[in-house]
């Protein structure tokens, strides 16, 4: 009897090309992609950089020649913005360099995930050279603050050895023949020359080089955006679990065109006033409606149980969920229309949700993501979705810096809707 | 059987008459790759009538009737509907199409179902409420017009099938196989609902594979195969011109019968003595003197009447379920 019940259970499953599909070939398929979004990481060619501005100052050689070996760095990228932000100075490395207030600007905007500032230090440090230090972080991305500090903390060193070193020259140079024996000249050096004598300049500031300063030098850091917020991770997530639930409740209620295709519904729609452009827009507005309303209780849930500032968001939260709902009920009507089952439409919606939503940024945050598939996130609309949301909660943009965001969501509803009209032509006249 | 645009009378200036037909399918050419569908389908339904249009399966009946409803568009030929043809934007309004499958919401009430399509075939406010009440009597689910149609018989859930169709008054009436899993009692209410209709004046197109249905609930018959019509009229007409209107008498018979009684064939596979009369009162006494005559003992008789079954074996050489 038990053999029976398996074997018809394994025939059934034999007989349904789909379910078999989902059994054995799509956690291949998700395990694909999961792959080639999470893994590409190790690949050294695509590991994610940071994105950083320098201000810088202090005008102490220090930090010039700190800022150089920083921008020497393949683990950073100073941001091209910096240039056209504010650009303060030219320093002696060529390096651009930007005002204190324009690099705290950039990093509330996003533009980069943290900020470098050298100043004039008004304490003890400034006797010995030393700029004061600060790193202006975005505590959104949680991991390049941590790792910047150490950087900075390296690059300074390195810098200050590279400077004594120098001088180190000079003053053997300009005061004492070169002795048979170095090593007569190297004891009589203080120590710390002694050991910037033995560094190595060109040491990689990741590698495992040795410091030139007898004492680390100090860093501020300070989270200018997250810092204030009393729940600042809930911000976060918000929009992407948001987003990702919205285009799963599209692609369902969508499947109600596929159901009254199946039926003859359709047949009897199509054969009163209705049109088929009437039809579409009318499920349009319907998910568009209903996601909006899904997405401003979420919000709004958010908002009095997690302390996410809805109240004085409000403009640039109805805009864009208002064109994130339609951009969502566009790509779910597309989908419909471009499947010829319910049960087609189940597994593809899945596929596509999951994945777009991993790479747009709804389950992981981008900035761990590779270079390549950063770019590559792009190309989802859950990726402009985010990052609207994180302009307006997370870095309290007002709606008029959501324009680019707006616009692409706007041109991706659109362009879903009109190509699920192009697909829905097969079931206006066969 | 062909029908030409010249034959079917057109109403002069576009007003209506009682000659234009209600609906006209003049020589309606269809491929679906290389399966030819409809290969130069013509019939007409004149105002008022009631139609059955029977087929076996894969006779492109169900690509005839997407025809008439707009939903296919045929390589060539028309398809014209009181007059008008079908591409004019709103005359098939003047049409009401039942499904064969139930094209009606399950997750709404009988009453939110007959709205909705009320709605969309342009009844508003106070119309609309007064169409749903008269529909929801005429189903007779006035009771249970608040329950939500997933719970109803199958019998109930046809007959919203049906109002959800008929709701706008349409002239026309397209049913396809509107009684499909339907048992006997639920099958004479909703016919007893379409005669009303038709007593109104709406005509009808029936296609349905039960030939009781076919003969008692038309006036006339359409018989399509292979894409074509292959017959059609009344079904007395389609009796007298196909096989005949002569009854067919079987006689079973004992005894030492050396040889066919004048008159009589022996049908092998049957066992019996098979022949054709035109009066059986007439005829009959005279066949069992002559079986008599050669030593036969009668002990079983049947007279058969022909009937649409034989017309449509007659043909297509098929059964209608085939």
């Amino acid at each position: 009897m038990i053999w029976t019940v398996m074997q018809t259970s394994w025939r059934r499953l034999k007989n349904n090309r789909s379910e078999l599909f989902l059994t054995f070939i799509v956690p291949i398929v998700f395990f694909s992609i999961f792959a080639v979004i999470f893994g590409s990481r190790d690949s050294a060619s695509s590991t994610p950089k940071i994105k950083i501005a320098i201000s810088d100052t202090s005008g102490a050689a220090l930090s010039e020649r700190a800022v150089k070996l920083l921008e020497e760095q393949k683990s950073l990228r100073v941001s091209e913005n910096s240039r056209s932000h504010g650009a303060s100075k030219e320093g002696a490395s060529g390096a651009s360099t930007v005002s204190r207030s324009a690099a705290e600007d950039l990093v509330r905007r996003g533009m980069v995930s943290a900020a470098i500032v050298f100043e004039k230090s008004e304490l003890a440090d400034s006797a010995n050279g030393l700029p004061k230090i600060e790193i202006m972080t975005d505590s959104f991305d949680q991991v390049a603050s941590q790792v910047l500090a150490a950087i900075v903390q390296k690059a300074v060193m390195t810098a200050n050895g590279e400077l004594l070193k120098e001088k180190s020259d000079k003053f053997v140079q300009a005061n004492a023949p070169i002795p048979a024996n170095a090593s007569m000249v190297k004891s009589s050096l203080p120590m710390n020359l002694v050991r910037t004598a033995d560094f190595n300049a060109n040491a990689d500031a990741s590698g495992a080089s040795s410091s030139s300063l007898s004492q680390p030098p100090t860093i501020d850091v300070v989270d200018v955006i997250g810092g204030k917020k009393t729940n600042p991770v809930v911000a976060m997530y918000a929009a992407g679990i948001a987003v990702m639930f919205l285009l799963f409740s599209a692609t369902t209620a969508s499947g109600s065109l596929l159901e009254e295709r199946e039926n003859s519904t359709l047949d009897r729609l199509l054969c009163s006033r209705l049109t088929m452009d009437q039809l579409l827009l009318g499920k349009w507005a319907y998910l568009t409606v209903i996601g909006s309303i899904q997405m401003a209780l979420m919000f709004t849930w958010g908002a009095i149980v997690f302390g996410i500032d809805l109240l004085h968001h409000l403009d640039g939260f109805v805009a864009l969920t208002l064109v994130t709902a339609g951009a969502a009920a566009s790509f779910a009507l597309m989908l419909a229309a471009l499947c010829t089952s319910r049960m087609q439409l189940g597994w593809v919606s899945t596929i596509v949700i999951l994945s777009m939503s991993a790479l747009g940024g709804s389950m992981v945050p981008r900035y761990l993501m590779s270079e390549t598939i950063q770019k590559a996130g792009l190309l989802t609309f859950n990726a402009w979705a985010l990052e609207g949301y994180n302009k307006l909660f997370w870095r309290e943009l007002p709606l008029a810096d959501l324009k680019l965001e707006l616009a692409v969501l706007l041109g991706c509803g659109f362009l879903f809707i009109v190509a699920a009209r192009l697909f829905a032509v097969r079931w206006e006249r066969s | 059987m062909t029908l030409s645009l010249d034959s079917i009378p057109q109403p002069p200036s576009g007003a209506l008459t009682l000659e234009t037909p209600a609906l006209a399918v003049v020589d309606l050419w269809k491929a679906y790759g290389n399966n030819q569908a409809l290969q130069g389908t013509s019939f007409v339904l004149n105002q008022g009538e009631r139609l059955a249009l029977l087929g076996p399966n894969g006779a492109g009946k169900t690509t005839l009737i997407r025809s008439m409803c707009g939903r296919v568009r045929p390589d060539r030929g028309q398809v014209f509907l009181l007059g008008k043809s079908i591409r004019d934007p709103d005359v098939l309004l003047q049409m009401g199409v039942i499904p064969q499958d139930l094209a009606i919401y399950a997750d709404l009430t009988a009453k939110q179902n007959l709205e909705c399509f009320g709605q969309l075939h342009g009844l508003r406010s106070r119309k609309l409420k007064e169409r749903v009440a008269w529909a929801l009597k005429w189903i007779g689910l006035e009771d249970r017009a608040n329950e939500l149609t997933k719970g109803f018989s199958g019998g109930m859930k046809r007959r919203v099938n049906i109002a959800c169709g008929v709701l706008h008054r349409p002239r026309i009436l397209l049913l396809d196989e509107p009684t499909v899993g339907v048992d006997p009692q639920s099958r004479q209410r909703i016919f007893d609902m379409l005669d009303e209709l038709n007593e109104e004046g709406t005509s009808i197109v029936l296609t349905t594979h039960h030939l009781d249905e076919a003969e008692t609930r038309s006036d006339r018959i359409v018989i399509v195969d292979h894409g074509k019509v292959v017959a059609e009229g009344t079904i007395d007409h389609l009796i007298e011109s196909t096989i005949g209107t002569q009854r067919q008498v079987t006689i079973q018979a004992s005894g030492l019968l050396v040889a066919a009684p004048p008159g009589l064939e022996w049908d092998s596979e049957k066992g019996r003595f098979v022949c054709w009369v035109d009066n059986v009162a007439d005829e009959l006494p005279g066949i069992l003197e002559r079986i008599q005559k050669v030593g036969g003992v009668v002990l079983d008789l049947e007279v058969h009447q022909p009937n649409l079954h034989d017309v449509f074996l007659h043909l297509t050489g098929k059964e209608l379920r085939e």
